[in-house]
């Protein structure tokens, strides 16, 4: 099958800025794969530009066969934003419908949908109350039921569980877990490495290069560590690993 | 083009505006409270201005000046001797002093009269000289002719009326001006928040293309413009019984057409702010210009040259127009031709100026 995202020398200048440098990679479907990196390395840049939210300066970067950023696709991509987004004065119910309708889902089929995210995400007691009232953990996962509620072909979440207690934490995995195996593909972002080795492929990002991207354990291999921190460490302190080569 | 997006963006515009009890009294509430004071002002009786009389000496004709000088409606008159008039003038107790000799004087002589105006109040001083010089010929003529029979002028009104005043004048066009004014804040407004909240990405990245979003926008707000206008159409018919000659249907919809222009005017200009203080900064530059140029009070002709000009260029200008013809003449559709079409073009230039700032949004 052919991978869901292609990307061939992406680079992305904010003014001098190279936040995105010559970045190449493939993700197959059905795959997690997780995106590692210091603040301001480009994570959520690249992610951007994967949704259709940034335009790529150079290079190719081709998302469910289109070269983005095309409409065609936008309702097969669910996409979480580092930040919250949604509207405050509305209740969770009224957000979460008016991200269904936008992207196709209405009647029961939206109600059903509404109510078994919100049972998942554990957030029952709060569909009625605006999102003004919410903790930023719940903030965060009513993003993430925005992002999932028309089952996208992929999804893309920057640092979708940060703030939330390790049950949450655990929980989500479950479930990203469950759709990568239904075949979804999904893009996440994060800091944490007891994340990213749930992922099945994991890509190291450092002042917009990719220094390298392979599954956890050919990572450790690599780099002679056996914990993925260290594993890490060792990739931000060497800068002369050859780019996107595993 | 999907029919369920646009509705849903406009149903949660709806929703948040419901949600919003404040900015719904603001439109709701503000335009009527203004109209009432106006209504206040014109019609309310106000401090009459006082005007002081000294008769040097008795005669028929002094008498009758004195008399129609009682009979207008906004003056106060005192009668007083010439001393204490001068210094109640002074201490600004009168707003002016006539004084009338022994009227009349010898043949082939002017009649001295004096008038001695505080003057530091342009409308009251207006007043009594306008008073005083209608006054003076009428007397004349009453006492002159043998009939003491005054000149009697009955006009005849094409448009208005005799009961027809300045609130009749402005009330059309105010209904279009509170609709612009408050459809553009808001929506500039809203817009921002978007951008500011981090959704319009949200929205960018979703099926939602440009037209849809802008539409969703224009039928969510202009919603609330078209109750809004006719909360006022219904106010100013029914409590302040303006003197309406035309289809009110009509108001409601060159309403619809500027609010329509607002929106995308807004959403346009809302790429420019990067604050909500911003957003208010535009206030100055968009509407302050057209509340003053474009009829509402003085009307246009009445500019000087190059301000007319400037004012054929504010869409406010062609819609208050289009209000007066309306409202005032009892004109229909068919004689506004011109002005539709400006207020169209208008409306049309502005949502195309709003699609460019959203593919923008894609950097
Ligand atoms: N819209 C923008 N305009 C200008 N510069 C930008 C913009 N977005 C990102 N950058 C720059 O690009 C670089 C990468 O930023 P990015 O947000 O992708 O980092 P990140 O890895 O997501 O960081 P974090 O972990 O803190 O979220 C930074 O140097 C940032 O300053
Ligand atoms: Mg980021």
């Amino acid at each position: 099958m052919d991978a869901t995202i292609v990307a061939d020398e992406v680079s992305r200048t904010f003014g001098p800025v190279r936040a995105i440098d010559r970045l190449t990679l493939e993700i197959p479907p059905g795959v997690i794969y997780g995106l590692l990196g210091p603040s301001g390395s480009g994570k959520t840049t690249f992610l951007r530009m994967v949704v259709g939210a940034l335009r790529p300066t150079e290079g190719r970067l081709l998302v469910l066969g289109r070269t983005m950023p095309d409409r065609a696709v936008a309702g097969q991509i669910g996409y979480m934003p580092q930040t919250a987004a949604l509207y405050p004065d509305l209740t969770l119910r009224e957000n979460l419908a008016f991200f269904g309708r936008i992207y196709g889902l209405r009647g029961r089929k939206l109600e059903d949908r509404v109510e078994q995210l919100v049972n998942d995400l554990g957030l029952l007691g709060w569909v009625d109350q605006p999102l003004y009232r919410f903790s930023s953990g719940m903030l965060q996962r009513a993003s993430l039921a925005c992002a999932l509620l028309h089952q996208p072909e992929l999804l893309v979440l920057d640092e979708p569980t940060v703030g939330l207690d390790p049950v949450l934490r655990r929980s989500l995995w479950a479930h990203f877990r469950q759709l990568a195996e239904q075949g979804k593909t999904l893009l996440i972002s994060t800091h944490t490495m007891d994340e990213a080795d749930r992922c099945d492929l994991l890509g190291f990002l450092r002042g917009g290069r990719l220094l390298a991207s392979d599954t956890p354990a050919a990572l450790r291999l690599q780099t002679g560590q056996a914990d993925l921190e260290d594993a890490f460490l060792a990739l931000a302190g060497q800068p002369g690993i050859p780019v996107g080569e595993p | 083009m999907s029919w369920q997006r646009v509705l849903a963006l406009m149903l949660r515009i709806v929703r948040q505006f419901r949600r919003d009890k404040r900015t719904l009294a603001l439109i709701l509430v503000v335009p009527v409270l203004v109209l009432s004071l106006l209504g206040y002002i014109y019609r309310g009786s106000g401090e009459p201005t006082r005007l002081a009389v000294v008769l040097e000496g008795d005669s028929p004709l002094a008498r009758q000046v004195l008399a129609l000088l009682e009979e207008t409606s906004s003056l106060q008159v005192i009668v007083m001797e010439r001393e204490p008039a001068l210094q109640a003038v002074d201490r600004r107790e009168v707003d002016g002093v006539l004084v009338l000799p022994a009227l009349p004087v010898q043949p082939g002589t002017q009649p001295e009269v004096e008038l001695i105006l505080e003057g530091s109040q342009p409308s009251a001083a207006g007043a009594i000289a306008g008073a005083v010089s209608r006054a003076l010929p009428q007397a004349i003529i009453q006492t002159m002719s043998p009939s003491g029979q005054a000149i009697q002028i009955e006009p005849r009104f094409l448009h208005g009326g005799p009961q027809f005043d300045q609130l009749d004048y402005f009330a059309p066009t105010f209904i279009g001006f509170f609709a612009f004014f408050f459809v553009f804040l808001l929506t500039s407004v809203s817009f921002l928040r978007e951008r500011l909240q981090g959704s319009i990405e949200r929205l960018i990245v979703s099926p939602l293309d440009r037209r849809e979003i802008v539409l969703g926008y224009m039928l969510g707000f202009t919603l609330f413009a078209t109750v809004q206008s006719i909360v006022m159409v219904i106010f100013t018919v029914a409590v302040l019984r303006i003197h309406y000659a035309g289809e009110l249907w009509l108001v409601v919809f060159l309403t619809f057409l500027m609010t329509v222009g607002a929106v995308n005017l807004g959403i346009f200009l809302s790429a420019f702010a990067r604050t909500e203080l911003q957003v208010v900064q535009f206030i100055p530059i968009v509407i302050t210009p057209q509340g003053l140029l474009s009829g509402i009070i003085w009307p246009v002709d009445s500019l000087p040259r190059p301000l007319q000009w400037l004012a054929q260029a504010l869409p406010l200008t062609w819609a208050n127009e289009a209000l007066r013809a309306v409202m005032i003449r009892g004109e229909g559709l068919d004689a506004l031709g011109l002005h539709l079409a400006v207020l169209i073009g208008f409306a049309a230039a502005m949502a195309a100026l709003a699609m460019v700032t959203l593919r923008r949004e894609v950097a």
